[in-house]
């Protein structure tokens, strides 16, 4: 055989190298057999608090580990994820209850509710300017807030509790101008939730009137305008339901994560969200983090929580934003927890 | 073979036969749950919620908001683009300044307006105006630009040795000549305002068909959103209809 130097050369480069392909293949090939056994779900998140379980879980590599492969989806608003997971392209995701309540409401048997991820009561409110102390203050006055979410409700709470129904204007602002709206003087009031919330709290002038806490149904039920409930597609969980089951064990380790490390739950979450470090942990800080435990009682039925997103739901109908309640216990599903 | 053309009226009452044919497909498709009525709402459901925002005002009172904002959107653009394009149809000096800024207006759709448009006018109602002016302003003046430039030069020739002045010829050639074309433009663009609305009304609208559907998608009331698509398309066959009552009394003398 003759072998030029340069062959010669590349050739044992080539066979020095095998011992370290070998090992690094081995790992890389046990790695590729995790991968190929792990079922895919589609996850449809967002940047919003409710989805940094779901996130910290996948980044941490919890869920990989769990032999779950979780496909992010991201969405702009709650309806759009749930139209999603009424079309089949969503299996597990973290939604607003208004949305859910809105296709109970249509008699949608596609999802149901199997655990409650946090509390966010505190990072979602109605901001005044200085001189206005007390709801009666608003009369005449602009108040922005994003019609059809969580704030909207707690707005229009607020006001048919104080009997200003018609007193002051509210004007369907997207939650990403709020903080313009203010600024730039085309409204006197806004009602928005985190990172909003945050941005309006630090600007100059400006003061937290009132948040979720004052809630006419957070006192009595600890339910907030629009909770966050963790939905599965019924379809696909029904075909998957040791992989849920799994799945709630590693996310609820994420919630745990949140609710002891904040720190470094917000190092992750930073990829996420963009915020600052600071705002990142107060953000994660602001929630009440729910563990896996305290699940059995939460969605416990007849209970306390779940009377409340009942009581919700009359609300909503009242508010004229749904035709009829939904008996919600219907969707609920304690049996992969 | 004797070929006799089918009279207006029995050419309506097939047009009518199968309005109903298609409804009633639809109807029994949503009862029978070949479509699930949480997709596509029954047509009943549809004409239930029509009857309900009827009788409660809401209809009107967004069909209202809606064309207010069409209409003032829409008669900004075409104050602003017919005297501009018979200006950049009859020179090519100004035609050949302008082109490369209306090249880049033109393909840009209403909806990339909304962020400059909030930051330029806030969530006034100015701003609803200017989406549908943006929308609307380049399309209606490559029509008025066309429409002048398809003006036969010889009867402009012929004018000019007359001894007619530019403004003689403007005003008894040009304007005459491309009116009938300026106006049918002005009809498509008319249409394609309301297209402009949707976008407007997603952002900051209290009222509107736009945000009639909006709302409605937000809680999956299909039928809002079905009533809403069906409000626009009434809307823009009534306003057509105005629009081409208007035409036939302004171009009287081609009757």
């Amino acid at each position: 055989m003759n072998l030029s130097r340069r062959k010669f050369l590349h050739t044992s480069a080539a066979l020095s190298a095998l011992p370290a392909a070998a090992a690094v293949g081995g790992l890389s090939l046990s790695g590729f057999a995790r991968a190929a056994d792990a079922t895919t779900l589609q996850y449809g998140g967002s940047a919003w608090l409710g989805h940094y379980p779901a996130y910290l879980a996948m980044k941490s590599g919890a869920l990989s580990a769990a032999g779950i492969d979780q496909q992010w989806q991201s969405f702009g608003t709650s309806s759009a994820r749930m139209s999603a997971v009424l079309s089949g392209g969503i299996d597990i995701a973290c939604t607003g209850i208004v949305s859910a309540l809105a296709l109970m409401a249509r008699g949608s048997k596609h999802f149901s509710i199997v655990a409650v991820p946090e509390s966010f009561g505190r990072v979602e409110g109605l901001f005044v300017r200085d001189g206005v102390n007390s709801l009666q203050d608003l009369k005449g006055k602009k108040l922005g807030v994003t019609f059809a979410s969580s704030a909207h409700l707690l707005v229009l709470d607020l006001l048919g509790s104080a009997g200003l129904s018609n007193d002051v204007t509210v004007l369907n602002v997207p939650a990403p101008e709020i903080p313009g709206a203010i600024q730039s003087g085309q409204i006197d009031a806004a009602a928005a939730w985190t990172p909003q919330f945050n941005r309006i709290r630090a600007m100059t002038g400006m003061k937290l009137l009132a948040d979720d806490t004052q809630f006419s149904l957070y006192k009595k039920y600890n339910v907030t305008p629009g909770p966050d409930v963790l939905i599965v597609r019924n379809a696909w969980a029904e075909k998957n339901a040791d992989v849920v089951r799994k799945y709630l064990k590693v996310y609820f380790d994420a919630c745990q994560t949140l609710r002891d490390k904040p720190d470094e739950a917000a190092r992750t979450l930073i990829g996420l969200t963009g915020m600052s470090a600071l705002d990142q942990i107060e953000t994660i800080k602001g929630a009440e983090w729910y563990s896996l435990a305290q699940q059995t009682q939460l969605l416990k039925s007849p209970g306390n929580y779940v009377d409340g997103l009942q009581r919700l739901a009359e609300m909503l109908v009242t508010y004229k934003q749904i035709d009829k309640a939904p008996a919600v216990r219907q969707w609920i599903n304690t049996s992969y927890l | 073979m004797n070929h006799r053309q089918p009279s207006r009226a029995t050419l309506l009452s097939v047009g009518f036969a199968s309005v109903v044919v298609f409804l009633l497909a639809w109807e029994a498709a949503c009862r029978t749950g070949v479509i699930d009525p949480l997709f596509l709402p029954p047509p009943s459901a549809v004409g239930e919620r029509i009857v309900a925002m009827l009788s409660d005002g809401t209809l009107l009172s967004n069909v209202l908001a809606s064309t207010r904002r069409v209409m003032t959107g829409f008669i900004a653009a075409t104050v602003v683009a017919i005297p501009l394009g018979i200006v950049l149809g009859t020179s090519s000096y100004a035609r050949a300044a302008f082109d490369p800024i209306l090249s880049f207006l033109r393909p840009l759709p209403s909806m990339s307006w909304i962020p400059l448009s909030l930051l330029w006018f806030g969530i006034s109602e100015t701003q609803k105006y200017s989406i549908v002016f943006m929308g609307t302003f380049a399309p209606a003046l490559v029509y008025v630009i066309e429409a002048t430039r398809s003006v036969d030069p010889l009867l402009v020739r012929a004018a000019k040795n007359l001894g007619a002045s530019n403004w003689q010829v403007m005003r008894e050639v040009i304007l005459p000549a491309s009116l009938p074309q300026i106006l049918s433009g002005m009809k498509i663009i008319l249409g394609l305002s309301w297209t402009c609305v949707i976008s407007a009304e997603l952002v900051a609208a209290r009222e509107g068909l736009g945000f009639l559907i909006m709302n409605g998608k937000e809680f999956f009331q299909t039928e809002v959103v079905v009533l809403g698509m069906v409000m626009i398309s009434v809307t823009v066959l009534v306003t057509d209809i105005v629009f081409r009552a208007i035409e036939r009394k302004v171009l009287r003398w081609q009757a």
